[in-house]
């Protein structure tokens, strides 16, 4: 009997009801009716007890600096000079977004380049860079931003804005050499500095040697030959991230084949809307 | 890995969003678990935060092996509530108070009245029980914790759990209908 009201018991927290689970057990039904019928009392009572928001709130803000204090102390950070000065460049950019206003933080969430609140958007991302936990965590949130810039890529492409992409590739470039410089912190910090491996800047891109010069594109140099230049940084980008791949801590690699995954569409996106709007 | 298990296991390594998400998931049920064992709001609210800055200066040793996150946090509250009643000289007893009990429905008269007549009864029944009773049922209900995870919590085969839970079930079942 144990046994079964246990199992119903189960059955009702996980939201079926109670004949469905009388019908299951016809020959005890009769006693574990009432039973059932008294513990859904006791859910329903025991769910009415709540802490209070503003305290549970309270609290968590408490816990959260204890934890940020302990993970502080403990040298999660390596540079306490760093550190200051990462949190005085964040506290500064929070002020910036605090005056400007938490609604046009989020009403900038989905700007695009070439709307106003595009600026805060950018801010509020190097705002969750600064205050990265690890340098893994730095280096998913410049995955997810050159992700982001790859998207609005796409939509600049679109709305035919040519110096907007030029403007985006460059910044994909960054987001993705920081993921490289994190990726060869951590490495370093894992194997010790004694054993650093002196690499190129980036990793084993096809030859000639990279540089950035191949992923900027001048529009006002050239307005004919975009879609060669985009295919060019995707073929660098790449590179790089299959370089950084290949190295990269485990925890590190499902955001880096994401990162792939999602660029080469919206590489592919991009190009075939240039190319498309320029034969057209 | 399974999602908890990885949130776990982000928050060991100090991550503090997975830190937080486990703040979320298990603060409400911690509260009343320690609420229906110290009857008191005020109380229950410091010391369900007391559990969790000794979670948090003890995660870093948690390991998962076959102790489940729950059990694990639960150890931790049952510990402090006996240390509580140890501190304060009390005998553990339970004093509900309506008024720290947040209604479902504020613009709802009748149903804040049934509501605390339930809650009434649970504060008079609970007293009543014995404490192993109490103590899985309010892991049980309170906590929504499984007879699994409360048996890993307190220490106990799931078989006693379950007994306990069967028992707790009946005593309250006549006490509402009067008979206890």
């Amino acid at each position: 009997m144990e046994d079964i009201l246990n199992e119903c018991l189960e059955r009702v927290f996980s939201g079926e009801s109670i004949e469905a689970c009388l019908n299951g057990y016809p020959e005890q039904a009769s006693q574990l009716e009432p039973l059932l019928k008294t513990s859904l009392v006791l859910m329903r009572t025991c769910s009415a007890i709540q802490p209070d928001a503003e305290y549970k709130a309270r609290a968590r803000y408490r816990l959260q600096a204890m934890f940020y204090a302990k993970h502080e102390k403990e040298g999660k950070r390596a540079s306490i000079p760093v550190w200051h000065r990462k949190w005085a460049m964040a506290m500064t950019t929070v002020s910036v977004v605090l005056l400007a206003g938490i609604g046009t933080v989020a009403a900038a969430a989905n700007a695009l380049p070439d709307e106003s609140l595009y600026p805060v958007k950018l801010a509020a991302e190097q705002v969750r860079v600064t205050l990265a936990f690890s340098d893994v965590d730095e280096a998913k949130l410049h995955l997810q931003f050159a992700e982001r810039r790859a998207g609005e890529m796409t939509e600049m492409a679109r709305r035919g804005m040519p110096d907007k992409i030029s403007m985006l590739t460059e910044q994909i470039a960054n987001h993705l050499d920081k993921v490289y410089v994190m990726e060869e912190t951590v490495k370093v910090e894992e194997k010790g500095p004694g054993v650093q491996e002196v690499r190129p800047r980036a990793l084993a891109p096809p030859s000639p040697a990279p540089s950035e010069q191949a992923t900027t594109y001048d529009v006002e140099k050239d307005t004919g030959g975009l879609g060669v230049v985009l295919s060019q940084s995707w073929a660098m980008n790449l590179a790089v991230l299959e370089g950084a791949l290949d190295k990269a801590p485990e925890e590190l690699k499902p955001d880096l084949e994401q990162a792939i995954d999602s660029l080469a569409k919206d590489y592919g996106k991009t190009i075939f809307i240039i190319e498309s709007g320029s034969s057209s | 890995m399974s999602i908890e298990k990885d949130v776990v296991s982000r928050a060991t390594k100090g991550d503090g969003k997975a830190f937080a998400q486990l703040y979320e998931e298990h603060f409400d049920k911690i509260y009343r678990y320690v609420y229906l064992k110290v009857g008191n709001g005020t109380e229950a609210e410091d010391l369900t935060q007391d559990v969790f800055v000794k979670a948090l200066e003890a995660i870093g040793s948690y390991r998962w092996r076959n102790l489940p996150f729950a059990s694990w946090i639960f150890r931790i509250a049952h510990n402090q509530v006996i240390d509580y009643f140890r501190k304060q000289g009390k005998v553990e007893k339970v004093d509900l108070d309506d008024d720290d009990v947040a209604p479902v429905d504020e613009s709802n008269p009748a149903q804040i009245a049934e509501q605390k007549f339930e809650i009434a009864e649970l504060k008079d029944n609970i007293k009543k029980l014995s404490p192993s009773q109490r103590e899985v049922i309010s892991l049980r209900f309170g906590a929504e914790l499984s007879t699994v995870e409360i048996a890993e919590a307190l220490g106990k085969s799931t078989g006693t759990v379950k007994a306990l839970q069967h028992n707790g079930i009946v005593a309250l079942r006549k006490m509402m209908l009067g008979n206890g």
